[in-house]
């Protein structure tokens, strides 16, 4: 269209252009602050080491772009003041939450932000083979910790997070359930697992671990008050029972039943076929094969009986663990070979024994496992 | 579009335009003008105020947002101005999520050149006499020291280990030389309740054995797991104590690329014991003596070695030292000592440590290499590799030492005694020669004159001459007894 000889207009800007322009750049300007920092109170900031080499179970102050970077400096930690109390949450005591995970499980992460001790408290370790499985595990973890670590509410991040990948060849390709507790396999797994578990403990524990909380990553369920319930009993090593919920056919109805049964009290039997054993073979529970008669704590659960009722055990499994962080102090890790003719977890529980730490269980606090 | 053509109309009112009409703006110049056509573009002034109004009303709206915002997310106002793009140069920034793949840390024969961290671990007691030579050693360690991780752990000190530890520390870390500063220093301090005694006797006295090394490996345990992180290759257990050391130990060793490696350590020692003795006895070769000797013990029982209790008749890496043997050389072990330790991270990741209990009849540095073996690790030692262990005195050596030292200063003694003896001896027959001599010189006077008296009295003059020679002979007998007292010095000494 010819423009008519008209005047040659310098357009004035709007005012309202300007109101949308100056609402957009609060937009930008909210977003660029809010994404690049997730903002923490002063008491976490305060508590944040001052450089990257630093114990895991703090975060750190990220390095300054520019200059020299400075030596890091001398930090003293004394253990003695670190106390291991039956009431962590009044004294404000450190728990170091750790997971080996080779699936990542939504309803675990639900699970994880549902716990009511103060996650400011509370480091998550987390350990991952180095497979297809493995890292596509990695993946979906970093996305739910990006969620909650930086857009969540500041109540519901954690103080920290190490995600550790494996050095050495999973045993195994498959995870599949059949395959995994075949007996001849079990060796061979659980001492992976045990390597596993002692790279992500040995790792991470630092100066300020009160408390070891072992979490199996299919454990999808437990009450929101775990750790301060276990760490009431005010023992070394402490085992609630893990039970599985699962469609029951016959009731036509959702039932639970034991699933854990690496919680144990050793029997005679068990003792007298360890001694016919070759030093590198191990009892295993859980297989027809070897009637070790052991009694487990899975069968101990009654639904009267009182929630915090305690038992000796001598065998303990890992799907739920609170450990005194003394206790893997003074040495007590998870065997990745036959040690008293037991393997990883029940192998710990014999070790922190000989060390004098006496695990208990809890046959009537329960936690769930995933039903695959 | 400008204002004209969106009115529609095609005339154009060249003339009564107040506005652009002529291609420049006359803004200040008001035309009354009834019948001018309005376009749309100069809205009327009730329009523009109240836009105008928005438009303040939106600022303020923004400006209380940001505040709001600000007090709100407590972030400062300095990472609003720089965009959040600074806020890390400020160092505002927490950052709470650390990644780690452990298959880059495994620890290979040349970790300096691929930036490979070692974990230097150090246990301390009541150690401030030894703390000047220890850091000695480190400001020489010629291993990238950024590189170099230290761990203290001090404790049950009665004296000022800590306080001269972190002093030292502080001045390593703020020096000007680049090169010196080294990586992360933990100085952890934790108290086992001590019950054994420090002193040499009595910390190497055969039944304070099993206690002492079950409370030594706790120790260790708790230092390590302090202290050890998902981005070390490598730990070096060192003890304070070592006198001579090469500062090229930690390539030294590295070098072999083995998980767990040891040179051998002897100590000093002073002339009359021999000049040198091997030191630490913790590193041998399992034997089928001592096998069989730990199938006799109980559950809890701890086999130590160097002690007559225990005859194992192991081989031991400090016996086989060559001093012109090849430093290169290597020899399995079975126990190790921890003097100086050189593992790979990994070792320890996997769960290895120092066993305060008794693993298969051994304890601390000894059940740390059993419990290696038992996972397959190599374990090694150098034999021609040889660091030096200060020379602490025992016991029986003190009281040896004492004893000569009191020997020797009875002698000094005995010895000034007689010197003084001597003298007075020599001044007061020094005298009498002089009183002899004038005796002699009277008396020969006299006999002059009584020569001239009478030559023929030569009995007198015989028994003057006869009484000369026998003050000389008395005189040399004197002489003689220091000579002789001097020459049993020297054999003494």
């Amino acid at each position: 269209m010819a423009r008519p000889m008209g005047p040659v207009r310098l357009k004035k800007t709007s005012p309202a252009t300007l109101a949308v322009g100056a609402a957009l750049c609060i937009f930008i300007l909210y977003f660029l602050i809010g994404s690049s920092s997730p903002d923490f109170s002063a008491s976490r900031k305060a508590t944040a080491a001052a450089h990257h080499l630093s114990p895991p179970t703090s975060p750190f102050r990220r390095s300054t772009g520019g200059g020299k970077p400075k030596p890091p400096p001398v930090a003293r930690y004394n253990l003695n003041n670190v106390t291991i109390t039956p009431d962590p949450l009044e004294n404000r005591e450190n728990i170091l939450l750790l997971t080996p995970m080779a699936r990542f499980y939504p309803e675990y992460w639900d699970n994880l932000l549902r716990l009511s001790y103060p996650h400011e408290l509370i480091t998550l370790g987390f350990i991952l083979p180095k497979t297809k499985e493995g890292n596509t595990a990695t993946t979906e973890l970093q996305k739910r910790i990006t969620k909650t670590q930086k857009y969540g509410p500041e109540k519901d991040r954690f103080k920290s997070i190490i995600i550790l990948r494996e050095d050495f060849e999973p045993p195994l390709s498959s995870q599949d359930e059949s395959e995994r507790h075949k007996m001849h396999n079990q060796k061979i797994r659980r001492a992976a697992m045990a390597k596993s578990r002692n790279s992500l403990l040995f790792s991470t524990l630092g100066p300020s671990t009160s408390w070891v909380f072992w979490l199996d990553a299919d454990v999808v369920e437990t009450p929101p008050s775990i750790i301060q319930d276990l760490a009431r009993h005010d023992k070394p090593v402490v085992a609630p029972n893990c039970f599985q919920r699962y469609w029951n056919a016959e009731k036509k109805e959702m039932d639970e039943r034991p699933y854990d049964f690496n919680n144990w009290q050793d029997s005679p039997n068990a003792q007298e076929l360890a001694k016919q054993m070759g030093p590198d073979d191990i009892l295993l529970e859980g297989y027809a094969e070897m009637a070790t008669f052991r009694s487990l704590m899975a069968y101990m659960h009654r639904d009267d009986g009182h929630r915090h009722e305690e038992v000796p055990l001598d065998g303990v499994g890992g799907a739920a663990l609170l450990v005194k962080a003394d206790v893997h102090r003074d040495g007590a890790m998870f065997p990745a070979f036959p040690f008293y003719h037991l393997i990883e977890t029940e192998g710990f529980a014999k070790m922190a024994k000989r060390l004098g730490w006496q695990p208990v269980g809890l046959p009537n606090y329960k936690v769930y496992h995933y039903n695959e | 579009m400008l204002p004209f053509t969106s009115s529609g109309s095609k005339v154009t009112p060249r003339h009564h335009v107040s506005g652009y009409s002529n291609g420049y703006p006359r803004g200040s110049t008001f035309d009354i003008s009834p019948h001018r056509f309005q376009p749309r573009g100069t809205a009327s002034a009730y329009r523009s105020r109240r836009t105008q109004s928005f438009v303040r009303l939106a600022a303020v709206a923004a400006v209380l947002f940001l505040l709001i915002l600000l007090s709100w997310s407590g972030s400062s106002a300095l990472s609003i101005f720089s965009l959040g793009l600074l806020a890390h140069d400020q160092g505002f920034q927490l950052e709470t999520t650390r990644y780690y793949d452990l298959s880059n840390v495994q620890g290979t024969a040349r970790g300096w050149e691929r930036e490979e961290r070692i974990l230097l671990c150090v246990p301390l007691r009541d150690a401030e006499a030894h703390l000047p030579m220890f850091f000695s050693h480190l400001r020489n360690f010629t291993y990238p020291h950024h590189l170099i991780d230290v761990a203290f752990l001090v404790s049950d000190s009665k004296d000022r280990t800590l306080e001269v530890l972190v002093e030292k520390m502080e001045e390593i870390q703020a020096s000007e030389d680049d090169k010196m500063p080294f990586g992360e220093i933990s100085i952890i301090e934790k108290d086992f309740g001590q019950v054994v005694n420090q002193d040499v006797e009595s910390r190497h006295g055969f039944a304070a054995q099993a206690g002492r090394r079950k409370l030594m490996a706790r120790a260790r345990n708790w230092l390590l797991s302090a202290a050890l992180r998902p981005y070390h290759s490598w730990v070096y257990w060192r003890d304070v104590d070592v006198e001579t050391a090469p500062f090229t130990i930690l390539e030294d060793l590295m070098r072999h690329n083995k998980d767990v490696i040891v040179p051998n350590v002897w100590r000093p020692l002073p002339e009359w014991l021999g000049g040198e003795q091997p030191y630490d006895l913790n590193s041998w070769q399992e034997s089928e003596t001592a096998l069989a000797l730990a199938d006799t013990l109980d559950e809890d029982a701890v086999i130590v070695e160097g002690y007559a209790e225990y005859a194992t008749w192991r081989p031991h890496l400090a016996y086989l030292r060559d001093p012109y043997g090849d430093p290169d050389m290597e020899m399995e072990l079975d126990g190790v000592g921890g003097v100086s330790i050189l593992a790979k991270a990994k070792v320890f990741r996997y769960g290895v440590h120092f066993p305060a209990f008794s693993f298969e009849k051994h304890a601390e540095t000894e059940g740390f290499g059993k419990m290696a073996r038992r996972m397959e690790f190599s374990v090694v030692g150098l034999p021609h590799y040889t660091i030096w262990h200060t020379y602490e005195p025992s016991v029986d050596d003190i009281k040896h030492m004492e004893q000569m030292e009191r020997e020797k200063l009875a002698q000094e003694q005995a010895e000034k005694e007689k010197a003084e003896k001597a003298m007075k001896l020599k001044e007061s027959f020094g005298d009498a020669t002089g009183q002899w001599e004038k005796d002699k010189s009277d008396m020969q006077h006299i006999a002059l004159e009584e020569k001239k008296e009478t030559a023929a009295e030569a009995g007198a003059k015989n028994k003057a001459a006869a009484g000369e020679a026998e003050g000389e002979a008395e005189d040399k007998t004197g002489d003689k007894v220091i000579a002789g007292k001097d020459g049993e010095k020297d054999r003494k000494t």
